[in-house]
């Protein structure tokens, strides 16, 4: 059946289809990209978002932010934005891996126990903790640094890490380790050199959601962060929402920037994606 | 290279006892078959020798070396695997290199050594492919290779032919029958492929249930099957089993009467294989033909001897003459005829 | 490996960049040692930010000493963070906000009484009002600065007379299309004036509920036939409310200082006092708010701050600011210097009637409920009698007094016994060989997890545990809080009294947010799965590229993609409603109704979910071998048939999970309710999530209660979970 192709119609019909589904995706990106491009402070509107005499005013206000002493912060919000989402992806991968390997692999006492912990943390708003958590960080002086925002996106991230990898675990077959042991390696060997290579794409899909965490995220950083060479980008878009007024080419502009990166990542990773996604399996 | 030496091995995964006191000694430079249905604890055997597994008892003497409690990389063992276990990641150079790298070989030893094994096994045009690029005969090769590549103390081969088609299975069984008179290794074979068991051995331990039901060269426990099991595990077609009872110097069962010297009062249990019945008038025994399987140079009727199903080689221009529904007599040489106690299914001569 | 060792080493020099460009940024500001450093925080943006600066500049000219760090916040994190910062040490020297939380401020503690350097100026430069702005609990407490208040803004092409009256206003002859007035009717803070013109205030003087009687009524009556009869726009905004204004598409505007920086140099424009209500008599007369230095609690440099604070405040501080920010000074001295400056003047007129918003907690709690009422009428949902009336039920409902404190003993005693219950456990189960052997064997498995484990537990699950408990106290803000036992989910599960399925029920938001999750997960899951389905044929051209940009939606940011969903449902400017209209339907009032409201934030949650669906089902897709097809289309079957006896069973596994994590996440979707809606109308679209955070953040800092939603949520899902995991266990 998958051989033979199906008659014209059909396939007309399921690209008419599919386009409906790309402009239903891209309708409020292109407003927000016409927003961006708008010449004035106010955005004209209509129901085809193509900004007429578009300019990239806002892109350049938006980047060429500096503070009072003149220094470029928007280099400095961006450096902080990456270096923290990236330390977060490989602080979340280092801590939730080799649990992973565990509960794929091994049988110990808590385990049913700290799986259902570990799902049960998904379920408890976040709201209720960021005060708790701010207490925390300042108990151990780690308030306004990129280290302390770290530590907190990357263990929040750990839990979906953990099903995910785990998923991606059990579905590499035992014998790769069991084959390494017997040429020489040991178990912890075995899982170093074997087996977290071979589950490859699903530690890049793990990073990448980590990645986005962090990246995306604002409510702690604009409560954590107290100085502005410290603000992540996301709390710097907050900026442009004022208490009287909001700039909204400014937001769309920076919303833009912002999301450039996670766009040209998911773009790289999308085979893996597809791949990663379902053999990880996101098992309770 | 170097001997192994199991001691009463007992292993228990869960509520199921696997292994139940196995002792088994392979000798320096032997091929070692152990067979087995599924389930009989074979491949568990093979893995608490590699030390994949720890025995709850018992010990494991590899030389005069007790590893009972190593680990697996200080027991200077190599395993080929049935998924052959490729690394997945790793090109087949460095597959065939992974074992010697983690022994910290130098490298240009290592390169040479894996030259070398290409070129035994055939791989030099595959060094730099990965495993997903390979066909299933070549990456069995290299499961092969890498094992080789190691020179352990120790073969292991863990059913490495099953996931190969017939014709390339028969290739490869030789290739391995050649290497082991060329490498002088002691290896130690799984498979439940009684064809495998047979031609690879030097000798042969056919498991059960975690138990050595028996231990032997190929020919022998083929000739002289210690059970019912064993007999019906070894031949293909299997043999013919017929209840019957003993008198003396006879046993008789419905359509079939044999004359067996010093044959047992009783019940006893007559084992007779396809391949050593002779069609002849008069024979005493009766088969009753339901189907006619003709295979060429020989065929096979399956059939009825009384009440009990029956296979029975006939010569291949027989095929023809062999009707469904006709009624053949059999003969059978006394020396091809086993006897088993009814209630042990030991043999009994 | 050599190369796993440079991986690891590459992996410890990130590390190392890391940690060191922190220690580089912190020892920044210490290396100067001679001058001190004085952190001002603030939430200014654009002109009033520069002007700050300036300011800044001007002072250290001045005072070599010192120098001054200008900290600038997002306004919407401003007040928690001050709440959370100063009480730990973590505060600025200072910080600008306005004046209506002093109270709460003052009494939390995060102030330091202030002494001005030269008191006699101070109270001889200052109105007495803005003093008083600034006096808590019988003491000073900061500097005012600047007012914030209203003025109309006209249009003088459009309206080249004097308006006087919103008589004069209604009777503009004007272009098709023009509105006469922008303003935002729907907020009472922007109405306060217009109700207080008709003798209604929104606190009366008991701090109660105040929009009441034939005044409130006459008012908002007006302003809702306002509405119908467009002299004012709907659904309005103060964005709106500037973009009408500069595109000459409304005579007039109400608005603050801050709108004439944005308008267009081309527009024709002048500023006056507010109009007149003719049938009064009284003048409209806005609240206004003075924005102020206030001086923190824990500053390291009170001295410093205080003299910046006075600089700021007069003189060449005020002239700056007033030049350069627009801003209406408070420092009467600086006033002669701005004579020629019409703008200015007109908003100090208009800062002059104002009444300053007074500062009792009850003012900013007022402002939710009376927004609503207003809302409720002037979208046609509620007959302004019945929808004041809820106002007042909203606005005691919030009020209300918290519960009485319990003695912590019944606290302590049941946490003990707790503790003492599960060590026996641990001890009799540590007894037991069994459990000992299995401890054993698991000894080489917690070298992996061990990490993990301390990890979460010490900064995901300890802070969520202690966030819990915190639902057994109540109080307004952390500094008060006491114990009070179950209190709060009592209050909570008999709706505070009311009508266990009235307005903001929890139980009927509960039934809001399953509908809502139900509804979500389903539409992910149908749209997902179908998509999936199409980019899964063999033959399809452009598959790479249909998939990167149907993913797209899942790369954005949700805050980014919620704030522009809201804009597209607005009424008269959003795009669904130009969409609408170009096929010829009416436009939809998308936030004043139930349904309306409801299936925007549907609409969006789905769009930002979707792609995930699809994701999973194009792997689980590409994990089912062809020939089952292959075999059941020799059986016969059709397409539909190969999908409903073979696709969809053999997805199942790989989307049960999916659907459940997807389940829970959609539960606790507070991104797009808070955004999208925001809960309109009425509060009726909100879930239990965005309930909390109102509770937490917006009804007074409630945190006890807040955190017993957020229990009462986590306990609903875990329980739900457990259930559904047992029901397919049972199937399976």
């Amino acid at each position: 059946m998958t051989e033979r192709r199906d008659p014209m119609w059909i396939e007309v019909l399921v690209h008419v289809a599919l386009l409906l589904a790309v402009a239903f995706a891209l309708y409020p990106v292109l407003w927000v990209v016409s927003a961006a491009l708008s010449p004035t402070d106010a955005p004209e509107v209509s129901a085809f978002p193509f900004p007429r005499d578009p300019s990239l005013r806002h892109f350049a206000a938006v980047v060429g932010t500096s503070d009072a002493e003149g220094r470029w912060l928007f280099g400095w919000q961006l450096f902080n934005s990456v270096v923290i989402a990236a330390a977060t992806a490989l602080t979340a991968i280092a801590i939730a891996t080799p649990a992973a390997y565990a509960m794929a692999r091994f049988d110990f006492v808590g385990k049913r126990g700290s799986t259902r912990a570990l799902l049960a943390t998904q379920m408890f708003p976040g709201v209720a903790a960021a005060i708790p958590l701010y207490l925390l960080l300042n108990f151990v002086h780690l308030l306004d640094t990129r280290s302390g925002l770290v530590l907190v996106y990357a263990t929040t991230a750990v839990p979906f890490a953990i099903f995910q990898l785990r998923g991606a675990f059990e579905g590499i077959p035992k014998d790769l380790e069991e084959a390494a042991m017997v040429d020489g390696a040991t178990r912890f060997g075995a899982f170093v050199r074997v087996v977290l290579p071979a589950a490859r794409p699903a530690l890049a899909i793990t990073a990448l959601f980590a990645f986005m965490t962090a990246w995306n995220e604002f409510i702690l950083a604009a409560t954590f962060l107290t100085s502005e060479e410290m603000y992540t980008l996301p709390v710097v878009l907050q900026r442009y929402i004022g208490e009287y007024d909001a700039q909204w080419p400014a937001f769309a502009a920076g919303a833009i920037l912002v999301s450039v990166p996670v766009m040209l990542l998911f773009y790289a990773l999308q085979r893996h994606l597809v791949g990663g996604l379902t053999s990880g399996g996101v098992k309770g | 290279m170097a001997s192994l030496t199991l001691r009463s091995v007992r292993k228990q995964l869960g509520p199921n006892e696997i292994l139940r006191g196995i002792d088994l000694e392979v000798e320096d430079g032997e091929l070692v078959v152990l067979v087995g249905p599924s389930g009989c604890g074979k491949s568990t055997l093979l893995r608490t020798i590699a030390g994949l597994e720890i025995p709850d008892s018992g010990a494991v003497h590899i030389g005069e070396r007790d590893v009972t409690r190593l680990a697996p990389r200080e027991r200077d063992v190599a395993m080929v695997f049935q998924s052959y276990a490729l690394y997945p990641h790793l090109t087949v150079r460095d597959n065939l290199a992974f074992g010697l790298k983690l022994r910290g070989e130098k490298p240009d030893v290592i390169a040479a050594r894996v030259d070398e094994v290409a070129r035994m096994l055939g791989l030099e045009a595959l060094l730099d492919r990965y495993p997903r690029q390979m066909s299933g005969g070549q990456r069995q090769r290299v499961a092969m290779g890498r094992a080789i590549a190691r020179r352990p103390k120790l073969f292991l081969f863990d059913e490495p032919l099953s996931n190969l088609d017939a014709a390339l299975r028969a290739e490869v069984r030789v290739e391995i029958k050649k290497l082991h008179r060329e490498l002088g290794a002691t290896m130690v074979y799984v498979t439940h492929d009684q064809v495998e068991a047979m031609t690879l051995a030097d000798r042969l331990v056919v498991l059960r249930t975690g138990e050595v039901e028996q231990v032997g060269p190929p020919l022998e426990v083929y000739g002289q099957p210690a059970s019912r099991f064993v007999a019906s595990f070894m031949g293909s077609p299997a043999m013919n089993f017929v209840p019957a009872r003993g008198e003396a110097d006879a046993v008789k069962a419905e359509g079939l009467t044999l004359p067996v010297r010093g044959a047992p009062e009783g019940e006893v249990l007559v084992g007779i294989r396809p391949h050593d019945v002779l069609e002849r008038d008069g024979g005493p025994i009766a088969m009753d033909v339901e189907v006619v399987e003709a295979m060429g140079f020989e065929a096979y009727a399956h059939g009825k001897v009384g009440a009990v199903p029956f296979v029975a080689r006939l010569e291949g221009d027989r095929a023809g003459a062999v009707k469904v529904g006709d009624r053949i007599a059999l003969d059978v040489a006394p020396g091809a005829v086993h006897l088993f106690d009814a209630e042990t299914q030991r043999a009994l001569r | 490996m050599g190369k796993g060792r440079q991986r690891l080493a590459t992996i410890a020099l990130l590390a190392c960049a890391l940690v060191c460009s922190e220690s580089a940024a912190q020892a920044g500001p210490a290396v100067g040692q001679a001058p001190v450093d004085v952190v001002v925080w603030h939430a200014y943006r654009g002109q009033e930010e520069a002007a700050l600066r300036q300011v800044a500049r001007a002072f250290e000219a001045e005072n070599p000493d010192v120098r001054v760090r200008l900290v600038a916040q997002p306004f919407g994190a401003y007040a928690s963070k001050l709440e959370s910062a100063i009480p730990t040490g973590n505060g600025p020297d200072l910080f600008i906000d306005a004046h209506d939380r002093i109270e709460s401020f003052a009494s939390r503690g995060l102030l330091q009484p202030i002494t001005p350097p030269d008191a006699e100026a101070f109270a001889r430069r200052l109105d007495g009002r803005h003093q008083a702005a600034f006096t808590a609990l019988g003491a000073l407490h900061g500097y005012p600065l600047s007012v914030k208040t209203a003025a109309l803004y006209v249009n003088a092409s459009l309206a080249p007379d004097p308006i006087e009256s919103f008589e004069d206003l209604e009777a503009l002859a004007l272009p098709d299309g023009v509105f006469p007035l922008a303003m935002e009717a729907e907020s009472a803070y922007w109405t306060a004036g217009f109700f207080a013109a008709h003798g209604a205030s929104l606190l009366n003087d008991e701090h109660g509920w105040g929009l009441e009687g034939e005044g409130a009524l006459t008012a908002l009556r007006r302003l809702s036939r306002w509405v119908e009869s467009r002299v004012v726009p709907e659904e309005s905004s103060g964005d709106l409310v500037k973009r009408l204004f500069s595109e000459g598409q409304a005579a007039a505007a109400i608005s603050g200082p801050w709108l004439a920086p944005d308008l267009p140099e081309a527009l024709d424009w002048r500023v006056q006092p507010l109009p007149v209500v003719a049938s009064t008599g009284a003048r409209m007369r806005p609240y206004a708010t003075v924005e102020g230095a206030y001086l923190a609690a824990r500053s390291a440099q009170p001295a410093a701050a205080n003299r910046f604070a006075a600089f700021l405040t007069f003189g060449e501080g005020a002239l700056l600011r007033a030049r350069v920010a627009r801003q209406i000074v408070t420092d009467r001295e600086a006033w002669p210097a701005l004579e020629g400056d019409a703008f200015l003047q007109r908003f100090r007129e208009a800062a002059d009637d104002a009444a300053v918003m007074p500062t009792h907690p009850h003012m900013r709690m007022i402002f939710g409920p009376a927004d609503r009422a207003i809302r409720k009428v002037l979208r046609g949902t509620a007959t302004p009698e019945d929808a004041l009336e809820e106002g007042r039920h909203r606005f005691d409902d919030v009020t209300r007094p918290l519960p009485a404190p319990r003695s912590p003993a019944w606290g302590l005693a049941a946490l003990g016994l707790l503790t003492l219950l599960g060590a026996l456990a641990m001890v009799r189960r540590l007894r037991e060989p069994a459990f000992r052997g299995a401890l054993r064997k698991s000894m080489p498995a917690y070298r992996y997890v061990a990490h993990a484990a301390v990890a979460v537990g010490l900064l995901v699950i300890l802070p969520l545990v202690v966030g819990g408990l915190t639902s057994f106290f109540a109080g307004r803000g952390l500094e008060e809080m006491y114990f009070v036992g179950v209190a709060n989910y009592v209050d909570i599960l008999v709706a505070r009294g009311g009508d266990l399925l009235g307005h903001g029920s929890f139980w009927l938001v509960l039934a809001v947010t399953v509908l809502w999750t139900v509804l979500n997960v389903a539409l992910h899951l149908v749209i997902g799965v179908f998509l999936a389905l199409l980019l899964h044929r063999p033959y399809l051209r452009m598959k790479a590229l249909y998939r990167v940009l149907l993913i797209l939606p899942w790369a954005v940011p949700n805050y980014v993609t919620a704030l522009a969903w809201k804009g597209m449902f607005h009424r008269q400017f959003g795009a669904v409603n130009a969409l609408l209209t170009s096929l010829g339907a009416e436009p939809v009032s998308w936030f004043s109704h139930w349904t309306t409201a409801f299936s925007a934030n549907v609409a969006t949650n789905v769009w930002l979910g979707f792609p995930f669906m699809m994701v999973v089902t194009l792997g689980a897709l590409t994990s089912i071998p062809k020939d089952v097809y292959e075999a059941a289309a020799v059986d016969g079957a059709n397409a539909w048939q190969r999908f409903r006896l073979i696709t969809a069973p053999m997805l199942v596994p790989f989307l049960a999970p999916a659907v459940a994590m997807g389940s829970v996440w959609t539960f606790n979707m507070f991104n797009v309710v808070f955004l999208v809606s925001g809960g309109e109308p009425d509060g009726s679209t909100e879930i239990l999530v965005s309930e909390a955070y109102r509770w937490a953040f917006t009804r007074g800092n409630q945190y006890g209660y807040a955190a017993a939603y957020a229990v009462l949520i986590f306990l609903i899902l875990l329980v739900s979970t457990r259930v559904a995991s047992k029901a397919a266990e049972a199937d399976a």
